[in-house]
């Protein structure tokens, strides 16, 4: 399945947009440095807010897609949210699951790679953007409201393996 | 000549931004991605309303901090990239001066800010003014919010006037003094020594 993508440019406001949405360019850098900000403040949440974020952010994209393309629940919408990672810019994912209960594999990772360039390998899973990004990938493939799963990432590349798992299951 | 801000933009612009067979968007030396802007605005608003109160300047400052160190790497790979030497380079005239022109006319391209210089005083000072910038978008603040356009444009200008790449961090700092999200008509952003 070939996205159907629409990106423009506001030559006014100089502001880009991806089928509607409005997004930015930035780096591997900036992604590390904010993921470990949240990882320092995770005793006031900074970890959960910055996964919240993500899936809060990405699902209206999923939603109007979903919409304008009459995708069925499930497969195709999961489809096309792995293919959407891409375009982010964000790795190669595969995915599959059920309304209640899913498996996403990561064989390549910005957050992850990013992290790598940085800093290294570290000791415990760092991909909470996509965790966030995996719950709203399910909740607009099976219509659920935001906040419908739980994701957990159970191996990563940023620990020395090769792919990145997350199990989904209802919250 | 000197940098043309639009038309370096309109340049850039036609620049593809594409994936690999990876996923992934290696560019100018770094990965790029691009992700909604709510995401990024969300996530300083949210960690912010989280934090109390005698945290708050420490946050802001490593929010900051997260654009100052991106920009200063992106910056540096951004003025050496091909794309650079081919669409701005021919415009620069006036040395490391219309070298940052060029790079906050890459910084507008982006979807950063809508800025450019207004004030330099090399090495020493530069004035900064965004006319349009997502870090504005959805508020009405007392609080100045643009901590992106505060760290990057300290970067930049560090790496006109700092030590050569990359030990030229450190020496600089920017001061965020007007903003839209106040009811300001602009943003407005003074780098200074520290």
């Amino acid at each position: 399945m070939a996205l159907d993508l629409k990106h423009t440019f506001d030559e006014k406001t100089f502001r880009h947009y991806l089928n509607g949405t409005h997004i930015v360019l930035h780096c591997h850098h900036y992604m590390s440095l904010t993921t470990r900000l949240a990882e320092d403040h995770d005793d006031i949440g900074g970890t959960r807010i910055l996964a919240e974020t993500a899936e809060d952010s990405v699902r209206p994209l999923f939603d109007e897609y979903v919409k304008s393309h009459t995708l069925a629940p499930g497969d195709a919408r999961l489809k096309m949210a792995t293919e959407f990672y891409s375009v982010m810019g964000m790795g190669m994912m595969e995915a599959s699951g059920t309304a209640t209960t899913g498996k996403v594999v990561l064989s390549r990772s910005h957050v992850d790679q990013g992290w790598q360039k940085k800093w290294g390998n570290h000791t415990k899973p760092v991909n909470h953007f996509t965790r966030g990004y995996i719950a709203a990938m399910f909740g607009s493939a099976f219509d659920k409201p935001a906040r419908s799963y739980r994701v957990t990432e159970t191996e990563s590349i940023v620990m020395g393996k090769p792919s990145s798992t997350f199990v989904v299951e209802t919250a | 000549m000197t940098v043309m801000r639009d038309k370096v933009v309109k340049d850039l612009v036609k620049v593809e931004v594409e994936h690999d067979q990876e996923g992934l968007i290696p560019e100018f030396n770094v990965l790029v991605n691009q992700l909604p802007t709510e995401f990024w605005d969300e996530f300083a608003d949210r960690i912010l309303a989280a934090a109390p109160a005698d945290r708050q300047a420490a946050l802001e400052a490593e929010l900051v901090e997260c654009a100052h160190v991106c920009g200063y790497h992106t910056g540096y790979g951004i003025i050496t990239s091909d794309e650079f030497k081919s669409i701005v380079m021919p415009m620069v005239t006036e040395g490391p001066k219309d070298v940052l022109r060029g790079a906050f006319a890459v910084l507008t391209a982006w979807g950063w800010a809508k800025s450019g210089i207004v004030q330099i005083v090399e090495g020493e000072r530069m004035t900064i003014r965004a006319t349009d910038y997502y870090e504005s978008d959805g508020h009405k603040s007392e609080r100045k919010l643009a901590f992106m356009i505060r760290g990057i444009s300290t970067a930049f200008f560090e790496l006109a006037y700092g030590n050569p790449y990359p030990d030229g961090m450190g020496k600089f700092q920017c001061e965020q003094v007007k903003g839209i999200e106040c009811g300001d008509t602009f943003g407005e952003f003074v780098i200074t020594r520290k």
